[in-house]
């Protein structure tokens, strides 16, 4: 009976997903409507990772859009190489079949792989210190793609190998990656976005189902119990090592596949770009879990969407009156108050976060799920089912 | 045959030699009492079982283990349960979730299956429930089981404490001042316990304490330790009587001692 619960709930959700393929550009005629649903589902995703780290783990991190942005340059380059290799022309649904399994599982892996290296100083280091390294992780991927110099004299990589090594092809790689000008495929066309509707909320569906899997097993138990104190869950058999690392890989995998789906998001950007990906991207992470509450898989759901909604609206209001009003002529005549939106996004996390932290500290949710009451004072009698 | 062997166990922190070549052995299903005044070196002894910290010198053998290679959760692994002088638990855990943490040992399934939710997931978890409720029953402490843990009252969170160290199914049960802040009779009721536990579980117990009442009543042998040094071993009755031991515990009389000499 169990078994086909599961079935027919799966085979739904993949029909609603596919109908939304096909329904999405025909009920929201608005293409950058589209762009934001699509972008605060995968906003769901980078939000439901870093909550593996900085909610159920405890740990401090600070450089997530690091994770994100190894994602999304892995899945970039694949997905414009695999579709030169298929000939170009349109990002058929057919093909996506193909291209996006296989891009977001060298995301995941490449994510994964540096998850691995940036948790190992996780045993070590606490609070601060770790954040640190996260951050510096973060800033050495933006900068290493950012910097890297263009037009190595039109040599390929398979060129570099023979005659520099492996070092020297890698660097020869990177410079490929287009800098900071951003990385538009192989040929410099713009990147085939192959991830409807389709994929991009079955993966986010599959994504909230995985993390609230995982909080709700002995493995999250353990996780949080660590993030309680390291020495008691130490004495009863939770090894901290493998637990901080494998939390890391798990949330390095969450925001690679995340980045993964954003570099091919239909009604995306056509290239990908070093800061997307930068220390405010990893702040707005962070503000996703906090606002939802650290620990909360249904919190960071509603958080990535709330900042992902936010920030739109914010450039919305760009157009409006309002801002009109503020940015029109003054009394000083000519002159003109320029509103920096991105200081005006600061100004009014940093309201919601001050209120919060004042009336719930522990996040609109705390460590809850929606409709889950606070483990309080034992009730009167004993319920009946156990 | 011996459950744990200590001998000649040194431990330093920079200049201070915290314990100094300590040896004991600690009798299977035993009630093994290790005394001394503060600061005397006996927590700093059960981190050093526990692999906490680890030993400078000498050797701890649990069984056919050698415990300084071990990490602490391996050493959980072996079979050695402890306790805390200031109590740790998981704070914003309930009850419940605090027992099922110390499972995670014996459980066979993965994270995969944690993931796709497999027959050996809920094999699992159906095992790790029915071992808590049952500890829990035993702990009288049913009724709590769904309250954080930090909401419980001093008494009950130690015995919460001794009922997660259970969860481990451990041979060896260290318990570090289980007794601090219990009055006469819930330290009555501590005694109790603690035999009903080395009779039903058949395990050993290493019991720090300050509280002669529960050490005398209940440990059949006792260790006194004394700057790191052992003073005394045996019998309580022997050791009750033991001028060393007195002397550590009220201080002897100096003639040049000056006033304000402790």
């Amino acid at each position: 009976m169990h078994k086909y619960r599961t079935a027919i709930f799966v085979a739904g959700a993949l029909v609603v997903a596919m109908a939304l393929d096909w329904a999405l550009p025909v009920l929201v005629t608005d293409g950058s409507v589209r762009q934001l649903v699509m972008l605060a589902a995968c906003n769901v995703v980078v939000a439901l990772s870093l909550n593996v780290i900085n909610g159920m783990a405890g740990q401090f991190s600070i450089g997530h859009a690091g994770f994100v942005s190894l994602g999304a340059y892995t899945s970039a380059v694949l997905s414009g190489n695999m579709h030169k290799w298929l000939g170009g022309g349109d990002a058929t649904l057919a093909r996506s079949f193909i291209v996006v399994p296989a891009c977001l599982l060298a995301s995941a892996a490449v994510a994964a792989l540096f998850g691995f290296i940036v948790g190992l100083p996780s045993l070590r280091l606490k609070g601060d210190y770790l954040a640190i390294v996260t951050l510096g992780f973060a800033e050495i991927v933006r900068l290493v793609i950012g910097t890297a110099q263009v037009g190595s004299g039109g040599e390929t990589i398979g060129q570099a190998m023979s005659s520099g090594g492996a070092l020297h092809a890698l660097s020869v790689a990177v410079s490929k990656l287009g800098g900071q000008n951003g990385y538009m495929g192989p040929d410099g066309q713009g990147l085939p976005l192959y991830a409807g509707p389709f994929w991009v909320l079955s993966v986010t569906t599959l994504a909230c189902v995985a993390a609230w899997r995982l909080k709700f097993s002995g493995w999250g138990r353990a996780l949080r119990a660590l993030r309680e104190d390291e020495i008691a869950a130490a004495a009863v058999g939770v090894d901290p090592t493998r637990y901080k690392v494998t939390s890391f890989v798990i949330a390095a995998i969450g925001g690679g596949v995340a980045g993964g789906l954003i570099a091919q998001m239909r009604d995306g950007s056509y290239l990908v770009n070093p800061e997307t990906f930068n220390f405010q991207a990893s702040f707005d992470a962070i503000t996703m879990v906090i606002i939802g509450g650290s620990g909360s898989v249904s919190g960071a759901i509603i958080g990535g969407i709330f900042v992902t909604v936010t920030v739109k609206a914010i450039e919305q209001l760009q157009n409006t009156s309002v801002a009109q009003l503020i940015r029109g002529p003054h009394m000083l005549g000519t002159f003109e108050l320029t509103v920096d939106l991105n200081a005006l996004r600061m100004i009014i996390y940093s309201v919601v976060l001050i209120a919060l932290m004042i009336r719930r500290p522990e996040g609109m949710l705390g460590e809850r799920e929606l409709g889950q009451k606070r483990p309080g004072p034992r009730p009167k009698s004993e319920p009946a089912v156990t | 045959m011996s459950a744990l062997v200590l001998s000649g166990v040194s431990k330093s922190f920079g200049g201070l030699r915290a314990v100094g070549g300590v040896s004991f052995e600690v009798p299977e299903k035993s009630i093994f009492g290790l005394i001394g005044p503060n600061g005397a070196g006996k927590t700093t002894v059960f981190n050093l079982i526990t692999g906490v910290y680890k030993h400078d010198a000498g050797s701890i053998r649990f069984g056919d283990h050698d415990l300084l290679p071990l990490q602490p959760a391996q050493i959980a692994a072996v079979g050695i349960g402890r306790t805390f002088q200031n109590i740790r638990l998981f704070g914003q855990l309930t009850v419940l979730e605090n027992l099922l943490v110390a499972c995670e040992l014996q459980k066979k399934a993965h994270l995969g299956s944690a993931l796709f939710r497999t027959r050996a997931h809920y094999d699992d978890d159906a095992a790790m429930h029915t071992q808590a409720r049952q500890l829990l029953d035993v702990f009288e402490m049913s009724e709590m089981r769904d309250e954080a843990s930090t909401s419980l009252s001093y008494g009950n969170q130690r015995r919460l404490e001794i009922a997660r160290a259970m969860m481990l199914r451990p041979k060896l049960l260290l318990l570090d001042e289980p007794a601090a802040g219990m009055n006469y009779g819930e330290a009555e009721g501590l005694k109790k316990q603690i035999r009903w536990l080395r009779d039903t579980f058949a395990l050993s117990v290493v019991l720090v304490e300050h509280n002669m009442q529960v050490v005398m009543g209940v440990c059949e042998t006792i260790h006194v330790l004394d700057h790191g040094e052992t003073i005394a071993h045996g019998a309580p009755e022997a050791v009750r009587a033991d001028r060393k031991v007195i002397a550590a515990y009220l201080g002897e009389e100096e003639p040049e001692a000056g006033p304000g000499a402790a």
